[in-house]
């Protein structure tokens, strides 16, 4: 048993921790999120120069050959900044269906402008009827000569604006709440037939609806098999729960952090608030849920990286409990920030924007305590 | 005991419904006009445009039932626009603390809705703790005039009021709940800036008042220098009874289950769903008990009773139930809850659902913080010491108008 990061985790950290303090000042990310594309294309090449694009992939691929600690080394300290850059969307969820499924010529194609930050990935995994059930797919997508050809809507799909290729999950059979029968395509954003709506969620990010009528992907653009494509597109949720979680975690850390603080300056009563026991109390409260959060986070992402039989149960305990405590600590923060946690003028309204986002994606609070329980 | 409703107040029931249907908004008429003449016909009701107004000075008189039944119409029905603070914030305390010449000068336009008023209590350094505050008026030397400086904070609708009514310190060197002097001047005058705050819904209600060297006539002191603390923190309970929203909580619950039932789970819905079920049946059982608490309250206080504990009660519980009815709102809306902005994706409900969720997390802070509520219900009903850890003020706080 070891929670000591290796030394180039602690470089990893390191860096992505300097970018962070040096680039993300409340009012920049501000600016980045109200001004298309939402995110700045310096920091993406930043992000390319520095390695972090390269993390997930192989090294034989020329990746960093990282694991789910990796990611959560990088994507906690993200959450700390609030970065909106998609790294998520790219690299963890795109970029984790086409390391798993394109073929090698795929991958050869894609993977190297991924990684040098020239391409752009995103999943649409949502369908609206769906809610969180990955399963819940109408999408269809029908053989067609040397091609298939998708139609139907694919929900709030982060970053499908700036992606190149966005894959998509659609049925090729079965029935529309069957595992089986459902596949994988990575299509060209700008293909015929793909229509896009664009707008922003409310933690600064962005997201589309994404319309496939009669789109045309060649037989080349299936992830993995056809009619097995489930079993990917759950693996790279895994993915997306452990990174968001992590990056919840370093919004957790700010909120609490940023409350003691103020109770410590604010005075009320000739007192400052910090004085006053039912607060403290309070503060110790969304203390020990951010620590039962890091402790689950950490059980979860291991568990995973190393395949340990029953990783997936922890993973919906984690996306239960991520959801649960950052409500908490999220609005335990606006309430002892007082008037002043209401504005949009502190940063700490943000960070509880951002967790309230993260409990929607991949499955609320709820949705995963009935997955754990069943 | 008795809970059924008499012939009489069913008959009461039927004539507010009915005027409610007779003079509902028509598509296409002036909205304005439609709202002057609204309250120009409940006033020819017998004072239905001032329902809670005392009979002296043009109120109807209702009994506590015919209180309830009416809040649980409007609730229902569209009624016009209406601001608060003049009609049920500041009226009382001219009604009661004001000169004759006062109220015949300031009752009527707002009765009329003619003039909008705004509250100017709250300021930076004094939230839950109000008699902090430090907004300074100085009295001329020959006694005519004040002149005020300072910062009011959270201040609701100061962006169209009219006029402001203004808690102000005249000395300080005694009590800080001592020297406060309640003031009345017009907001669009030279010396006064209002800045708006952008809250987390993105909403913009509540604004920063910035007021230099204003001169304010000693015509518009309410009763004596120094003596405004007493005539505010009478209202401060009225105001928190007024913020519970029981009726309107009743209708957004039941908006909730339509909402959720149109969420489609398989063969059924959402509201189908255990989990969402049990939440929304808590919910529900919360509220059905604070709709009594509610009625006793009323009750008590039509035979001449002091407040009971129960209107303590009122601000806590109501404030956190419709939270909980913002937060499965947002939970029935799924993935589609994060959509922001104009471009409408989802069920139609979840954008507004967002927004509403996290301007209500504003309730517990606004109108007296739910942690200084709970002292005022430990110290006052409950009859405790203060805690040991710190000694809070001796009086009642707030925060925000």
């Amino acid at each position: 048993m070891n929670f000591d990061y290796t030394d180039e985790q602690k470089l990893l950290k390191d860096s992505v921790q300097r970018f962070v303090a040096d680039h993300y000042a409340l009012e920049n990310r501000i600016k980045l999120a109200s001004n298309a594309p939402g995110f700045s294309a310096d920091h993406w090449k930043t992000f390319a120069e520095l390695g972090w694009l390269t993390l997930t992939f192989d090294e034989a691929e020329g990746g960093f050959g990282g694991d789910q600690v990796d990611t959560m080394i990088v994507m906690e300290e993200f959450g700390k900044g609030l970065v909106v850059e998609p790294f998520l969307a790219s690299i963890v969820l795109g970029g984790g269906a086409v390391r798993r499924g394109a073929s090698k010529a795929l991958r050869e194609a894609v993977l190297p402008g991924v990684m040098d930050g020239s391409i752009q990935l995103a999943l649409g995994y949502a369908e609206e009827q769906a809610r969180f059930d990955l399963d819940d797919v109408v999408t269809s997508a029908r053989e067609d000569g040397d091609n298939y050809v998708l139609n139907g809507t694919k929900s709030m799909v982060l970053n499908a604006e700036t992606a190149d290729f966005i894959v998509v999950s659609a049925r090729t059979s079965g029935g529309q709440v069957d595992t089986d029968g459902i596949t994988l395509f990575l299509l060209d954003s700008t293909s015929d037939g793909v229509e896009r709506t664009n707008f922003p969620t409310v933690d600064g990010l962005r997201a589309s609806e994404v319309k496939l009528t009669n789109v045309r992907v060649p037989k080349e653009g299936v992830l993995g098999e056809v009619d097995k494509g489930y079993d990917i597109l759950n693996a790279v949720a895994i993915d997306g729960i452990l990174a968001i979680a992590a990056e919840a975690i370093g919004a957790m850390e700010i909120l609490y952090k940023d409350t003691v603080e103020y109770t410590q300056q604010r005075e009320q009563f000739d007192h400052p608030l910090s004085e006053f026991q039912v607060l403290q109390h309070r503060m110790v409260e969304m203390f020990m849920e951010y620590e039962q959060c890091k402790s689950l986070l950490y059980r979860a992402t291991m568990e995973t990286a190393q395949g340990s039989p029953g990783a997936e149960r922890t993973v919906h305990a984690l996306k239960h409990l991520i959801g649960k405590a950052g409500a908490f600590i999220g609005e335990n923060a606006v309430q002892l920030h007082g008037g002043m946690g209401m504005t949009e003028e502190l940063r700490i309204g943000h960070y509880f924007k951002r967790l309230l986002v993260i409990d929607l994606q991949f499955g609320n609070s709820d949705h995963h305590l009935q997955k754990f329980a069943a | 005991m008795d809970i059924e409703l008499s012939a009489e107040d069913l008959g009461f029931r039927d004539e507010v419904v009915s005027f409610f249907a007779e003079n509902a908004h028509k598509d296409g008429e002036d909205y304005n006009q439609w709202r002057m003449d609204w309250f120009a016909k409940a006033k020819d009701k017998g004072g239905w445009d001032v329902p809670k107004w005392p009979t002296q000075f043009g109120g109807p008189g209702w009994s506590p039932t015919q209180h309830y039944i009416w809040e649980q119409e409007t609730a229902i029905h569209a009624t016009p626009w209406d601001m608060p603070f003049g009609l049920g914030m500041l009226a009382p305390i001219v009604m009661n603390y004001g000169n004759e010449a006062q109220q015949k000068r300031f009752l009527p336009d707002i009765r009329a809705r003619k003039v909008n008023w705004c509250q100017g209590y709250s300021e930076p350094g004094a939230g839950s703790d109000l008699a902090s505050l430090r907004t300074k008026a100085v009295l001329s030397e020959d006694g005519t005039y004040y002149t005020v400086t300072g910062t009011k904070i959270w201040t609701t609708m100061a962006h169209i009021a009219d006029w402001i009514f203004c808690l102000t310190r005249t000395d300080d060197s005694g009590r800080k709940q001592e020297g406060i002097t309640f003031l009345l001047f017009p907001m669009n005058q030279d010396g006064i800036e209002v800045t708006p705050i952008i809250t987390l819904g993105g909403a913009h209600s509540v604004n920063t008042v910035h007021i230099t060297d204003v001169k304010v006539p000693v015509e518009n002191r309410i009763g004596e220098e120094g003596k405004g603390w007493t005539y505010a923190k009478g209202l401060l309970q009225h105001e928190r009874t007024g913020l519970a929203g029981v009726s309107r909580s009743l209708v957004a619950l039941e908006s909730l289950k339509d909402q959720a039932r149109t969420i489609a789970r398989g063969n059924s819905t959402l509201m189908d769903e255990p989990a969402f079920k049990a939440k929304v049946a808590d919910l529900e059982v919360d509220l059905m008990a604070l709709e009594f608490t509610e009625l006793r309250s009323l009750a008590s206080a039509s035979a001449g009773a002091a407040p009971g504990p129960e209107s303590s009660i009122m601000k806590l519980k109501g404030t956190e139930i419709q939270q909980r009815i913002q937060k499965l709102t947002v939970e029935a809306g799924g993935l589609y809850s994060a959509a922001w902005g104009a471009t409408s994706v989802g069920p139609s409900f979840a954008r507004a659902g967002m927004g509403g969720y996290l301007a209500s997390r504003g309730y517990t802070i606004y109108g007296g913080a739910s942690e200084v509520q709970k002292d005022v219900i430990a110290k006052n009903v409950l009859g405790l010491k203060k805690s040991t850890s710190v000694q809070t003020s001796k009086e009642n706080g707030r925060n925000s108008s």
